[in-house]
C-alpha cells in the first residue's frame, strides 16, 4: 500500500508536535522514522494509524482519503511500544482477537481462525506458548505476540512504535535481524519509529530523520549517513567533530588557515562550521604536524584518539591495529588527513 | 532462638520499637476486638447445640436473614452497575463540577447512618419529594417496604464500588484499548472484551465490600424499613429486639450466625477474586 | 472591497491549509453516548446522594430558624452534643496512638503472622455495628460474662460513658492504621535507617523523620475516624440504654426525636451531623487535592 501524507500539522495546546509534514511511503518498503524524543515521530505514526487526528493536512492510503476512516476501517497493524497485550487473554486469544471480533458476515469459521492463529504463532516461533498469559512471557516473546496479533488481521501496512525500545541489547539485536528477514519474506509496507540511529540504519530501506516536528531528511541509510542534509542530521546520526572554518571558493580553511580541505555541503561563504566524523579523520605521523595526541582509549577493537588542534579538541577513531602501526603515543605530534568535510553555516 | 536457622519470628532490622509497638497493638487488639468477640462466641455456645439450632431455625430469624442477605445482594448488584457507571463517567469524561461530584461520592462514608436514614425516609416516604411521584405515577411504594431497605443499602454501599473501580480504571493503559481499535474492534466490543475484563476483579471487590456492608447496616435502614417482622425486619434489628427483651443468648446466637454467614460469603468472594487475579496479574 | 483586500483574500484561499473537521479520537464514545452516560450517572447520584443531603437541611428549617435554634439549645440536645464530643475526644486519641503503633510494627517490620494481624485489625470493618455494641453488652452487661462481678464492684460500663467509648473505639478501630500502613509501607525504611546511622535515637527518628512523612495521612485517618466516632449509631445505640440527657449521643437523640414525630428537632440535630460530614468531606478532599501525591498510596489499596 502507498501512504501519502501531505501538510500534516498537529498541535497539543501551544506545543506543535508536527509542522506541515509531507511523507510518502512506497509499497513494500520498510521505513524508519528516526528522531530524538519530542521530534513528532510517534505522533506521525499514530496519525497514520488513526489513533490521532491532525489539525490540518491530508492522508491517503492507496489513494483513498484515510482521515475519514477510523482505525478499525484502515486495516492497519499497530505494534505498541509496550506491546499493549490484553492481560486477561492467553497468547492464543490475543492473536485471535482481531479475527473473532469481526462482524459475523466477514468472520472466518472457528476452526479457520484457530488454524490461522496457530500458523502465526508458528511464524513468530511461539507455538508452544499459546496457552500462556502475557505476564508469563519474556519481553522478546511479548513483542513477537504483539507482532503476530497485528499480522492476524492481514493489515495492508504495519506500524511499529519503538519496536525494540523495551528490550535488552542482546534480544534487541536478534529481534532486529528476525524482523528484517520477516519483512523480506512478507513484503508488507512497514513503518517503524525509533530513536536509535543504529537500528534505523541497519533495518530500514529508507530513513526519515525528524526533529522538532519537521522532517530533516529522507533517504536511504547510506544517503543520510554519508550526505546529511543538515547539521542536525549530521549530529544525530553519529559521533562528530565540529571545527570552525572559513569557506571561500569551495575550500574550507581550518585551524586558522593551516589546513585546507574541499568543502561539501552548504555552499555559504565566510565563517562556517566543518563537520568531520571521527572515522574520517586520518592521522599521519609527523614530528612537526599540526595536531597533538593528548589521550588514547581502546574500546574493544577500536582505538579512540583524542587530539588537540589549534585550541580545539578532536576525536579520531580507527581499528586498534592501525593505531599501533602509526607508532604514536600521547604527546606526539601528527598530521591530519581529511578527505573532505561537510560545511554548515555557523 | 539459637541455631534455629531459617526459622525466625521476624526478619532482623535495625529499626527499634518492634517489641513495644507489637505489644501495644496486640494488647489493644485483644482488649477491644478479640476478647469481646470471644464473649459473643462463649455466650452463643452457652445455649448448647439444640438451643442454637432452635434460634437459627426460627421462622422470624430465617425471614430476617432472607431480607438482610437478599436485599444486600440486590443493592450491591445495583451499585455494581451504577457504581461502575459513575466511576467511568468520573474517570473518562469531563463535565462541570466534576471534582465536586467526585468529592460527594464519599458522603455515605462521612454522613452518620441515622441522618442518612431519616433523610432517605423523608425523601422516599409516600409524601416525600421522590416517594410521592413514584407512588402516584408508578404505584411503587419505596419507604416502609423492601424497596426502601434496598434504597438505604444502595446509599451506604455506593462509595465502595466507585472507590475500588475508579483507580483501576484510571491506571488502565489506553494502549490496550487502542490496540483493540486497530484490530478492528468497535467501541462497544473494546469495552466489552478489553475494558470490562480488566476491571472485573476490582468490580467484584467493590461488590463484595458493598454487600458485606449492607448485611450489617443498621442505622440507615431501620427508619425507612417499616420493620415488619418477616417482611422488612433485618437481622441487626432482630438482635436489638432480642437484647431489649433481655434474651442475651438469643441475640448472641443470631449475632454469631450473622458473623459466620458474612465471613463465609466474604471468603467465597475473596477466593473467587484471587482465582481471577491469579490469571492476569499486572 | 478594494483591490488590495481582494488580493489578500485570494492569497489566503490559496495558502489556507486544508482544515480537517474536528474528529473524535479513537477511544471516545460518540457525543450522545457520552452525554447520556453523564446524565444517567448524575441523575443516579442526585437521587441517592444529593437529595438526601438537601432534604436534611430543608426539613430542619421547615418551621423557620427560631424553631431550628430552639431544637439545638434545648437541654437534652446540648447534653447530647456534649456527650458526643466527649466520646470522640476519648476514642479518637486512643485509636490514634494505637494506629501509629500498629502501622509502625506492620509497615516497618517483616514478621510471622503479619498478614493475620492486618486482617484482625480490619475485622471491625466487617462486623455489623449492632454486633459491635452487642459484644460489650454480652461482656459487661448485667447478664453478661463479667456482669455480676462488675455489679459487685459497683462499676457500670454498659448504659454509661465507658460503654459508649468502648463501642466507639471498636467501630473506629481500624481507621488510622488502615490509612497509615500502606503509606508507611510505601515510604519504606530508608530514611529511618539513615537517621539511625546518623546517631538519632528511636524516638528522635520517629519524631523528626517518620512523623513529618506521615502527618497528612495521619490527619486523613483522624478525620475519618472522628467522623465515624461522632456519627456512630448502631453500636452506641445498643450500649447506651437511651437515657435522655445522660447517655444519648447526637445520633441517638435524632432517633428519639424522630420517633416522637418531632421532625423539625430531629432534622435540626441531624443537620449538625450533616454539617460535620460536609466539613469532613471538604477537609478530606482538600487534603487529597493538596497532598494527592503523598496520599496516593491510600487510594490504591
Amino acid at each position: 500500500m502507498t501512504i501519502r501524507a501531505t501538510g500534516i500539522t498537529k498541535r497539543f495546546g501551544s506545543y506543535t508536535a508536527l509542522d506541515s509534514v509531507d511523507l510518502t511511503v512506497e509499497p513494500g518498503e520498510l521505513l524508519a522514522l528516526l528522531g530524538p524524543s519530542g521530534s513528532g515521530k510517534t505522533t506521525l505514526l499514530r496519525i497514520l494509524a488513526g489513533l490521532e487526528f491532525p489539525d490540518t493536512g491530508h492522508l491517503e492510503l492507496d489513494g483513498i482519503d484515510a482521515l475519514e476512516a477510523s482505525p478499525r476501517e484502515r486495516k492497519v497493524g499497530f505494534v505498541f511500544q509496550h506491546y499493549a497485550l490484553f492481560r486477561h487473554m492467553t497468547v492464543f486469544d490475543n492473536v485471535a482477537f482481531g479475527l473473532k471480533i469481526r462482524p459475523r458476515a466477514e468472520r472466518l469459521p472457528a476452526d479457520a481462525i484457530r488454524r490461522r492463529v496457530e500458523d502465526l504463532l508458528e511464524l513468530v516461533q511461539l507455538a508452544p506458548f499459546a496457552k500462556r498469559y502475557p505476564t508469563q512471557l519474556s519481553g522478546g516473546q511479548r513483542q513477537r505476540v504483539a507482532l503476530a496479533r497485528a499480522l492476524a488481521i492481514e493489515p495492508k501496512v504495519l506500524l511499529l512504535d519503538e519496536p525494540f525500545g523495551a528490550l535488552d541489547a542482546k534480544v534487541r539485536k536478534e529481534l532486529r535481524r528476525w524482523l528484517r528477514s520477516l519483512h523480506q519474506e512478507m513484503h508488507i509496507t512497514s513503518v517503524f519509529v525509533t530513536h536509535d540511529q543504529e537500528e534505523a540504519l541497519e533495518l530500514a530501506d529508507r530513513v526519515v530523520v525528524m526533529s522538532q516536528g519537521r522532517i530533516e531528511q529522507i533517504g536511504t541509510p547510506d544517503a543520510v549517513y554519508d550526505r546529511p542534509a543538515s547539521r542536525f542530521v549530521f549530529d544525530f546520526l553519529g559521533q562528530v567533530n565540529r571545527l570552525p572554518c572559513a569557506v571561500s571558493g569551495g575550500v574550507a580553511r581550518l585551524a586558522g588557515g593551516a589546513l585546507t580541505v574541499p568543502a561539501v555541503g552548504d555552499p555559504a561563504q565566510g565563517d562556517a562550521v566543518a563537520f568531520v566524523r571521527p572515522h574520517d579523520l586520518g592521522l599521519v605521523p609527523d614530528g612537526a604536524g599540526l595536531a597533538q595526541v593528548t589521550a588514547v582509549t581502546t574500546v574493544g577493537p577500536m582505538a579512540r584518539v583524542e587530539l588537540a588542534l589549534a585550541g580545539e579538541t578532536l576525536e579520531a577513531e580507527m581499528p586498534r591495529g592501525q593505531w599501533a602501526g602509526l607508532g604514536l603515543a600521547p604527546g606526539a605530534r601528527c598530521g591530519l588527513a581529511i578527505e573532505q568535510v561537510r560545511v554548515f553555516p555557523r | 532462638m539459637t541455631g534455629a536457622v531459617g526459622w525466625q519470628i521476624r526478619r532482623p532490622s535495625v529499626l527499634p520499637g518492634f517489641g513495644l509497638t507489637l505489644g501495644i497493638t496486640l494488647t489493644w487488639l485483644s482488649l477491644i476486638v478479640l476478647v469481646p468477640l470471644a464473649a459473643l462466641a462463649v455466650k452463643a455456645t452457652g445455649l448448647g447445640w439444640s438451643g442454637f439450632w432452635s434460634v437459627a431455625s426460627d421462622a422470624r430469624v430465617l425471614a430476617a436473614f432472607r431480607v438482610s442477605f437478599g436485599l444486600s445482594l440486590a443493592a450491591a448488584a445495583v451499585n455494581a452497575v451504577f457504581g461502575l457507571l459513575v466511576a467511568w463517567v468520573l474517570v473518562r469524561y469531563r463535565f462541570p463540577a466534576k471534582r465536586l461530584v467526585d468529592a460527594l461520592i464519599d458522603l455515605p462514608f462521612a454522613l452518620p447512618t441515622a441522618v442518612a436514614g431519616i433523610a432517605l425516609t423523608a425523601l422516599y416516604a409516600p409524601n416525600g419529594w421522590v416517594g410521592q411521584p413514584l407512588l402516584d405515577w408508578l404505584g411503587v411504594r419505596v419507604a416502609f417496604s423492601p424497596i426502601g431497605i434496598a434504597v438505604a443499602l444502595i446509599f451506604v454501599g455506593l462509595p465502595f464500588v466507585v472507590r475500588t473501580v475508579e483507580p483501576v480504571l484510571q491506571e488502565m493503559p489506553p494502549e490496550e484499548e487502542e490496540a483493540a481499535a486497530c484490530l478492528g474492534a468497535s467501541r462497544f466490543q473494546t469495552i466489552r472484551y478489553v475494558v470490562l475484563p480488566s476491571i472485573f476483579p476490582a468490580l467484584m471487590t467493590g461488590f463484595a465490600l458493598a454487600f458485606a456492608r449492607g448485611v450489617g447496616e443498621y442505622g440507615s435502614v431501620i427508619f425507612i424499613a417499616g420493620n415488619m417482622p418477616g417482611l422488612t425486619e433485618i437481622v441487626p434489628l432482630l438482635i436489638v429486639i432480642k437484647l431489649e427483651q433481655y434474651d442475651y443468648a438469643g441475640a448472641a446466637a443470631v449475632g454469631t450466625l450473622m458473623l459466620l454467614a458474612s465471613f463465609v460469603l466474604l471468603l467465597i468472594l475473596n477466593l473467587l477474586q484471587s482465582w481471577m487475579r491469579a490469571r492476569h496479574v499486572r | 472591497m478594494s483591490a488590495e483586500e481582494k488580493a489578500s483574500v485570494a492569497q489566503d484561499s490559496v495558502a489556507a491549509p486544508v482544515v480537517v473537521r474536528v474528529r473524535r479520537p479513537a477511544l471516545a464514545e460518540s457525543r450522545w453516548v457520552r452525554r447520556l452516560l453523564i446524565a444517567a450517572a448524575l441523575v443516579f447520584l442526585a437521587l441517592f446522594l444529593l437529595l438526601p443531603l438537601v432534604a436534611v437541611f430543608v426539613q430542619a428549617f421547615q418551621k423557620g430558624f427560631a424553631a431550628y435554634w430552639e431544637a439545638l439549645v434545648e437541654p437534652d440536645a446540648v447534653a447530647a452534643i456534649r456527650l458526643t464530643l466527649l466520646v470522640a475526644a476519648i476514642a479518637v486519641p486512643l485509636n490514634l496512638v494505637f494506629g501509629v503503633a500498629a502501622s509502625w510494627c506492620i509497615a516497618k517490620f517483616d514478621f510471622r503472622g503479619k498478614h493475620l494481624l492486618t486482617t484482625l485489625i480490619d475485622l471491625p470493618f466487617s462486623v455489623s455495628p449492632v454486633i459491635s455494641g452487642l459484644v460489650f453488652v454480652l461482656l459487661f452487661g448485667l447478664h453478661g460474662v463479667l456482669g455480676p462481678f462488675l455489679k459487685s464492684q459497683g462499676i457500670q460500663i454498659v448504659f454509661a460513658l465507658p460503654g459508649l467509648v468502648l463501642a466507639t473505639v471498636f467501630v473506629t478501630f481500624p481507621f488510622v492504621a488502615r490509612e497509615l500502613i500502606p503509606l508507611m509501607h510505601e515510604q519504606g525504611c530508608d530514611e529511618e535507617e539513615a537517621a539511625l546511622v546518623l546517631g538519632a535515637s528511636g524516638w528522635q527518628t520517629f519524631w523528626h523523620v517518620t512523623l513529618p512523612n506521615i502527618k497528612w495521612g495521619l490527619l486523613y485517618g483522624v478525620l475519618l475516624s472522628n467522623a465515624r466516632a461522632m456519627g456512630e449509631f448502631g453500636a452506641v445505640s445498643v450500649v447506651s440504654g437511651h437515657i435522655r440527657g445522660e447517655t444519648n449521643t447526637m445520633p441517638l437523640h435524632v432517633e428519639i426525636l424522630y420517633n416522637e414525630y418531632n421532625f423539625v428537632a430531629a432534622f435540626a440535630v441531624a443537620s449538625l451531623l450533616a454539617l460535620l460530614a460536609l466539613v469532613t468531606l471538604a477537609a478530606k478532599t482538600a487534603l487529597e487535592w493538596r497532598f494527592g501525591a503523598e496520599l496516593a498510596a491510600l487510594k490504591r489499596h
